[in-house]
Protein backbone atom coordinates (compact mmCIF):
# COMPACT_ATOMS: atom_id res chain seq x y z
CA UNK A 1 0.00 0.00 0.00
CA UNK A 2 0.91 3.69 -0.81
CA UNK A 3 2.55 5.07 2.73
CA UNK A 4 1.86 9.63 2.23
CA UNK A 5 4.55 10.08 4.85
CA UNK A 6 6.69 8.41 3.14
CA UNK A 7 6.12 9.94 -0.38
CA UNK A 8 5.33 13.53 1.66
CA UNK A 9 9.10 13.52 2.08
CA UNK A 10 10.31 13.77 -0.61
CA UNK A 11 10.96 17.41 -1.16
CA UNK A 12 9.03 17.83 -4.58
CA UNK A 13 6.06 16.09 -3.00
CA UNK A 14 4.32 19.36 -1.41
CA UNK A 15 1.12 17.06 -0.73
CA UNK A 16 -0.89 13.82 -1.07
CA UNK A 17 -3.96 12.72 -0.91
CA UNK A 18 -5.52 9.08 -0.91
CA UNK A 19 -9.16 8.52 -1.74
CA UNK A 20 -11.48 5.92 -3.53
CA UNK A 21 -12.97 6.32 -7.12
CA UNK A 22 -16.15 7.34 -6.06
CA UNK A 23 -14.07 10.73 -4.24
CA UNK A 24 -14.53 9.92 -0.91
CA UNK A 25 -11.54 10.87 1.60
CA UNK A 26 -9.35 7.92 2.67
CA UNK A 27 -6.12 9.98 4.28
CA UNK A 28 -4.25 13.02 3.42
CA UNK A 29 -1.03 14.81 4.18
CA UNK A 30 0.76 18.24 3.46
CA UNK A 31 -1.14 21.37 2.96
CA UNK A 32 -4.50 20.54 1.56
CA UNK A 33 -8.02 20.08 1.63
CA UNK A 34 -7.87 16.45 1.07
CA UNK A 35 -11.86 16.36 0.99
CA UNK A 36 -11.96 18.87 -2.20
CA UNK A 37 -8.89 17.08 -4.08
CA UNK A 38 -10.83 13.59 -3.36
CA UNK A 39 -13.73 15.16 -4.58
CA UNK A 40 -12.39 16.90 -8.24
CA UNK A 41 -10.04 13.00 -8.68
CA UNK A 42 -13.12 11.13 -8.59
CA UNK A 43 -14.85 12.91 -11.12
CA UNK A 44 -11.65 13.29 -13.23
CA UNK A 45 -10.99 9.67 -13.14
CA UNK A 46 -13.98 8.38 -13.96
CA UNK A 47 -14.32 11.02 -17.01
CA UNK A 48 -11.16 9.53 -17.81
CA UNK A 49 -11.90 6.13 -17.12
CA UNK A 50 -15.12 6.25 -19.07
CA UNK A 51 -12.94 7.55 -21.86
CA UNK A 52 -10.52 5.06 -22.06
CA UNK A 53 -13.59 2.28 -22.22
CA UNK A 54 -14.83 4.02 -25.25
CA UNK A 55 -11.43 4.40 -26.76
CA UNK A 56 -10.42 0.24 -25.96
CA UNK A 57 -7.85 1.70 -24.01
CA UNK A 58 -7.79 -0.39 -20.87
CA UNK A 59 -8.54 0.77 -17.49
CA UNK A 60 -7.01 3.61 -16.22
CA UNK A 61 -3.92 3.64 -14.56
CA UNK A 62 -2.30 7.17 -13.98
CA UNK A 63 -3.17 10.50 -14.80
CA UNK A 64 -0.80 13.41 -15.08
CA UNK A 65 -1.39 17.52 -15.27
CA UNK A 66 1.03 20.37 -15.33
CA UNK A 67 1.46 23.67 -15.71
CA UNK A 68 3.77 26.32 -15.66
CA UNK A 69 5.28 26.01 -11.67
CA UNK A 70 3.59 22.83 -10.40
CA UNK A 71 2.04 19.68 -11.75
CA UNK A 72 -0.40 16.74 -10.62
CA UNK A 73 0.08 13.05 -10.34
CA UNK A 74 -3.11 10.65 -9.94
CA UNK A 75 -2.63 7.65 -9.39
CA UNK A 76 -5.20 4.45 -9.94
CA UNK A 77 -5.53 1.44 -8.37
CA UNK A 78 -7.67 -0.67 -8.28
CA UNK A 79 -10.38 1.70 -5.67
CA UNK A 80 -7.65 3.49 -4.54
CA UNK A 81 -6.67 7.21 -5.94
CA UNK A 82 -3.12 8.80 -4.99
CA UNK A 83 -3.17 12.70 -5.74
CA UNK A 84 0.23 14.44 -5.34
CA UNK A 85 1.08 17.82 -6.39
CA UNK A 86 4.41 18.09 -7.46
CA UNK A 87 6.86 21.51 -7.55
CA UNK A 88 8.32 22.15 -9.46
CA UNK A 89 6.64 20.61 -12.48
CA UNK A 90 9.91 19.31 -13.81
CA UNK A 91 9.89 16.95 -11.09
CA UNK A 92 6.73 15.22 -12.22
CA UNK A 93 9.21 12.12 -14.02
CA UNK A 94 10.95 11.56 -10.52
CA UNK A 95 7.90 11.77 -8.36
CA UNK A 96 6.25 9.52 -10.50
CA UNK A 97 9.09 6.77 -10.76
CA UNK A 98 9.05 6.84 -6.72
CA UNK A 99 5.82 6.88 -6.55
CA UNK A 100 6.00 3.96 -8.73
CA UNK A 101 8.47 1.76 -7.12
CA UNK A 102 6.95 2.15 -3.54
CA UNK A 103 3.15 1.76 -4.76
CA UNK A 104 3.76 -1.78 -6.71
CA UNK B 1 -5.62 22.25 -39.46
CA UNK B 2 -5.99 18.71 -40.85
CA UNK B 3 -2.82 18.78 -42.33
CA UNK B 4 -1.28 19.73 -38.54
CA UNK B 5 -3.78 16.67 -37.22
CA UNK B 6 -2.24 14.41 -40.19
CA UNK B 7 1.68 15.03 -39.03
CA UNK B 8 0.62 14.54 -35.66
CA UNK B 9 -1.27 11.10 -36.84
CA UNK B 10 2.26 10.07 -38.94
CA UNK B 11 3.74 9.37 -35.51
CA UNK B 12 4.47 5.60 -34.80
CA UNK B 13 1.77 4.47 -32.65
CA UNK B 14 -0.63 7.21 -32.32
CA UNK B 15 -3.74 6.06 -33.65
CA UNK B 16 -6.45 9.48 -33.67
CA UNK B 17 -5.77 13.19 -33.62
CA UNK B 18 -8.49 16.31 -32.74
CA UNK B 19 -8.94 19.52 -31.17
CA UNK B 20 -11.85 20.42 -29.54
CA UNK B 21 -13.06 23.76 -27.82
CA UNK B 22 -14.05 24.74 -24.53
CA UNK B 23 -18.07 23.48 -25.45
CA UNK B 24 -16.83 20.07 -26.00
CA UNK B 25 -17.59 20.86 -29.82
CA UNK B 26 -15.00 18.62 -32.04
CA UNK B 27 -13.56 20.99 -34.59
CA UNK B 28 -11.28 19.09 -36.38
CA UNK B 29 -9.88 15.49 -36.58
CA UNK B 30 -7.70 12.79 -38.11
CA UNK B 31 -7.74 9.07 -37.15
CA UNK B 32 -7.36 5.88 -38.15
CA UNK B 33 -10.88 4.02 -39.35
CA UNK B 34 -12.26 3.43 -36.07
CA UNK B 35 -12.03 6.70 -34.84
CA UNK B 36 -14.68 8.32 -36.87
CA UNK B 37 -16.23 11.55 -36.91
CA UNK B 38 -18.97 10.12 -34.12
CA UNK B 39 -16.93 8.46 -31.71
CA UNK B 40 -14.83 11.68 -31.94
CA UNK B 41 -17.77 13.89 -30.80
CA UNK B 42 -18.60 11.74 -28.07
CA UNK B 43 -14.77 11.71 -26.82
CA UNK B 44 -14.86 15.63 -27.04
CA UNK B 45 -17.71 15.95 -24.83
CA UNK B 46 -16.19 13.63 -22.37
CA UNK B 47 -12.79 15.00 -22.64
CA UNK B 48 -13.76 18.49 -21.98
CA UNK B 49 -15.45 17.88 -18.26
CA UNK B 50 -11.93 15.82 -17.82
CA UNK B 51 -10.16 19.51 -18.65
CA UNK B 52 -12.65 21.85 -16.46
CA UNK B 53 -12.37 19.32 -13.73
CA UNK B 54 -8.18 19.75 -14.25
CA UNK B 55 -8.79 23.33 -14.21
CA UNK B 56 -10.47 23.79 -10.97
CA UNK B 57 -7.11 22.36 -9.75
CA UNK B 58 -4.62 23.83 -11.80
CA UNK B 59 -6.39 26.39 -14.01
CA UNK B 60 -2.95 27.08 -15.59
CA UNK B 61 -2.67 23.61 -17.17
CA UNK B 62 -0.80 23.08 -20.36
CA UNK B 63 -0.62 19.21 -20.17
CA UNK B 64 -3.16 15.98 -19.05
CA UNK B 65 -1.84 12.63 -19.75
CA UNK B 66 -3.35 9.47 -19.35
CA UNK B 67 -2.07 6.23 -19.19
CA UNK B 68 -4.24 3.26 -19.75
CA UNK B 69 -2.98 -0.08 -19.52
CA UNK B 70 -3.17 -0.63 -23.50
CA UNK B 71 -2.72 2.95 -24.41
CA UNK B 72 -2.41 6.72 -23.70
CA UNK B 73 -4.43 9.99 -24.29
CA UNK B 74 -2.68 13.08 -24.55
CA UNK B 75 -4.35 16.82 -24.23
CA UNK B 76 -2.45 19.89 -24.65
CA UNK B 77 -3.99 23.62 -23.87
CA UNK B 78 -3.58 25.78 -26.82
CA UNK B 79 -5.41 28.67 -25.28
CA UNK B 80 -8.27 30.61 -26.47
CA UNK B 81 -8.84 32.44 -29.89
CA UNK B 82 -11.80 34.08 -30.39
CA UNK B 83 -13.24 34.09 -27.42
CA UNK B 84 -13.27 29.72 -26.71
CA UNK B 85 -10.74 27.76 -25.23
CA UNK B 86 -9.03 25.07 -27.36
CA UNK B 87 -7.70 21.90 -26.39
CA UNK B 88 -5.54 19.18 -28.83
CA UNK B 89 -6.10 16.19 -28.11
CA UNK B 90 -3.82 12.74 -29.28
CA UNK B 91 -5.00 8.89 -28.56
CA UNK B 92 -2.52 6.49 -28.87
CA UNK B 93 -1.61 3.21 -28.57
CA UNK B 94 1.25 1.14 -26.17
CA UNK B 95 3.44 1.33 -28.94
CA UNK B 96 3.45 5.32 -28.51
CA UNK B 97 7.21 6.67 -27.95
CA UNK B 98 6.97 9.34 -25.82
CA UNK B 99 9.10 11.46 -26.33
CA UNK B 100 8.61 11.73 -29.95
CA UNK B 101 4.69 12.60 -28.85
CA UNK B 102 5.80 15.49 -27.08
CA UNK B 103 7.33 16.69 -29.73
CA UNK B 104 5.20 16.06 -32.08
CA UNK B 105 2.27 17.76 -29.74
CA UNK B 106 4.52 21.11 -29.15
CA UNK B 107 5.27 21.40 -32.59
CA UNK B 108 1.62 20.38 -34.00
CA UNK B 109 0.37 22.98 -30.90
CA UNK B 110 2.44 25.65 -31.80
CA UNK B 111 0.82 25.68 -35.67
CA UNK B 112 -2.95 25.04 -34.32
CA UNK B 113 -2.52 28.10 -31.80
CA UNK B 114 -1.31 30.04 -35.24
CA UNK B 115 -4.22 28.38 -37.19
CA UNK B 116 -6.71 29.30 -34.76
CA UNK B 117 -5.28 32.66 -33.56
CA UNK B 118 -5.04 33.72 -37.39
CA UNK B 119 -8.71 33.12 -37.75
CA UNK B 120 -7.88 30.45 -40.40
CA UNK B 121 -11.67 29.84 -40.59
CA UNK B 122 -11.36 28.23 -43.93
CA UNK B 123 -8.56 25.59 -42.23
CA UNK B 124 -10.92 25.15 -39.50
CA UNK B 125 -12.98 22.52 -42.23
CA UNK B 126 -14.12 19.62 -39.95
CA UNK B 127 -16.51 21.67 -38.27
CA UNK B 128 -19.35 20.70 -40.49
CA UNK B 129 -22.60 22.98 -40.94
CA UNK B 130 -22.82 25.92 -38.16
CA UNK B 131 -21.11 28.52 -36.77
CA UNK B 132 -17.17 28.28 -37.32
CA UNK B 133 -14.52 28.33 -34.26
CA UNK B 134 -14.08 31.83 -33.42
CA UNK B 135 -17.85 32.91 -33.40
CA UNK B 136 -18.85 35.30 -30.49
CA UNK B 137 -19.34 32.71 -26.99
CA UNK B 138 -22.67 31.51 -26.73
CA UNK B 139 -23.52 31.65 -29.83
CA UNK B 140 -22.43 28.28 -31.01
CA UNK B 141 -25.09 25.82 -31.15
CA UNK B 142 -22.82 23.71 -29.17
CA UNK B 143 -23.10 20.27 -27.51
CA UNK B 144 -25.61 18.69 -25.75
CA UNK B 145 -24.05 17.43 -22.37
CA UNK B 146 -26.24 14.89 -20.31
CA UNK B 147 -25.49 16.58 -17.20
CA UNK B 148 -26.88 19.51 -15.86
CA UNK B 149 -24.16 21.47 -15.11
CA UNK B 150 -22.48 20.46 -18.35
CA UNK B 151 -25.57 21.86 -20.25
CA UNK B 152 -25.25 25.04 -18.20
CA UNK B 153 -21.29 25.48 -19.14
CA UNK B 154 -22.36 25.49 -22.68
CA UNK B 155 -24.99 27.47 -22.56
CA UNK B 156 -23.45 30.33 -20.62
CA UNK B 157 -20.57 30.49 -22.67
CA UNK B 158 -18.49 31.05 -20.16
CA UNK B 159 -14.17 29.87 -20.24
CA UNK B 160 -11.69 30.10 -18.07
CA UNK B 161 -8.65 32.06 -18.77
CA UNK B 162 -5.42 30.18 -18.68
CA UNK B 163 -3.63 33.05 -16.98
CA UNK B 164 -6.15 32.53 -13.91
CA UNK B 165 -4.30 31.26 -10.84
CA UNK B 166 -6.98 29.56 -8.81
CA UNK B 167 -9.32 32.81 -8.85
CA UNK B 168 -12.14 33.23 -10.93
CA UNK B 169 -11.49 34.80 -13.79
CA UNK B 170 -14.56 36.32 -15.05
CA UNK B 171 -16.06 37.88 -11.62
CA UNK B 172 -14.74 41.30 -10.83
CA UNK B 173 -13.99 41.82 -7.23
CA UNK B 174 -13.77 45.07 -4.61
CA UNK B 175 -10.40 43.14 -2.57
CA UNK B 176 -8.06 40.44 -2.35
CA UNK B 177 -10.31 39.01 0.42
CA UNK B 178 -13.37 38.91 -1.81
CA UNK B 179 -11.65 36.62 -4.19
CA UNK B 180 -10.54 34.79 -1.81
CA UNK B 181 -13.88 34.27 -0.31
CA UNK B 182 -15.01 32.92 -3.44
CA UNK B 183 -12.17 30.62 -4.75
CA UNK B 184 -13.29 29.00 -1.30
CA UNK B 185 -16.81 29.07 -1.97
CA UNK B 186 -15.59 27.25 -5.23
CA UNK B 187 -13.48 24.41 -2.98
CA UNK B 188 -16.41 23.88 -0.73
CA UNK B 189 -19.49 23.79 -3.23
CA UNK B 190 -17.57 21.24 -5.38
CA UNK B 191 -17.55 18.17 -2.57
CA UNK B 192 -21.07 18.48 -3.48
CA UNK B 193 -22.29 19.43 -7.09
CA UNK B 194 -18.38 18.82 -8.64
CA UNK B 195 -16.11 19.99 -11.15
CA UNK B 196 -19.19 22.74 -12.09
CA UNK B 197 -18.76 24.65 -9.28
CA UNK B 198 -16.48 26.98 -10.56
CA UNK B 199 -19.15 28.07 -13.03
CA UNK B 200 -21.79 28.01 -10.38
CA UNK B 201 -20.03 30.76 -8.00
CA UNK B 202 -19.14 33.07 -11.16
CA UNK B 203 -23.19 32.68 -12.09
CA UNK B 204 -24.09 33.57 -8.11
CA UNK B 205 -21.54 35.77 -8.07
CA UNK B 206 -22.52 38.21 -10.69
CA UNK B 207 -26.22 37.36 -9.63
CA UNK B 208 -25.83 39.09 -5.91
CA UNK B 209 -23.80 41.87 -6.81
CA UNK B 210 -25.00 42.67 -10.70
CA UNK B 211 -23.81 46.19 -10.90
CA UNK B 212 -20.54 46.77 -8.66
CA UNK B 213 -17.76 44.16 -8.13
CA UNK B 214 -18.26 41.19 -5.67
CA UNK B 215 -17.52 42.28 -1.90
CA UNK B 216 -17.89 39.97 1.28
CA UNK B 217 -21.19 42.72 1.91
CA UNK B 218 -22.41 40.44 -0.58
CA UNK B 219 -21.12 37.28 1.00
CA UNK B 220 -23.85 36.07 2.78
CA UNK B 221 -26.54 36.08 0.23
CA UNK B 222 -24.03 34.61 -2.11
CA UNK B 223 -23.80 31.72 0.18
CA UNK B 224 -27.45 31.69 0.20
CA UNK B 225 -27.67 31.85 -3.70
CA UNK B 226 -25.00 28.76 -3.87
CA UNK B 227 -26.74 26.74 -1.01
CA UNK B 228 -30.13 26.69 -3.30
CA UNK B 229 -27.90 24.81 -5.84
CA UNK B 230 -27.37 21.67 -2.99
CA UNK B 231 -30.65 19.52 -3.58
CA UNK B 232 -30.00 17.65 -0.44
CA UNK B 233 -30.95 19.70 2.73
CA UNK B 234 -28.18 18.08 4.89
CA UNK B 235 -25.23 18.95 2.59
CA UNK B 236 -26.54 21.93 1.95
CA UNK B 237 -26.25 22.54 5.61
CA UNK B 238 -22.66 21.47 6.17
CA UNK B 239 -22.02 23.54 3.38
CA UNK B 240 -23.46 26.94 4.43
CA UNK B 241 -21.75 25.78 8.02
CA UNK B 242 -18.39 25.21 6.52
CA UNK B 243 -18.44 29.08 4.97
CA UNK B 244 -19.67 30.68 7.91
CA UNK B 245 -16.67 29.36 10.01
Amino acid sequence: MIDLTTLTRLPQVKSAVLSDAAGGLRDASGNVDGEAVAAVTGYLTGALADTGDRLGLGPLQSISFSGRDRASLVLVRGDVVLTTVVEPAAALATVEKTVDAGGE
Amino acid sequence: MEAILQSVLDVAGVSASLVFDGGGRLVAHRGHAVYDRALCEQISLVLVKAVDTVQLQQSDWDSITAQYSDGKLLLRNLGEAGGKSYVLAIIADATLNPSFATVAMRVAANKLKHALTGGSASGLSDTGPGSPPGSSPGSSPGPVSSTPGAAKLSSSGLTWSAAASGSLSRVNVADPASGAFLTRCVKELARHVGPMAKVFVEEAARRVSPEAPFSMAASARLVEDLGGQIEDAKDRMAFMTSLAK
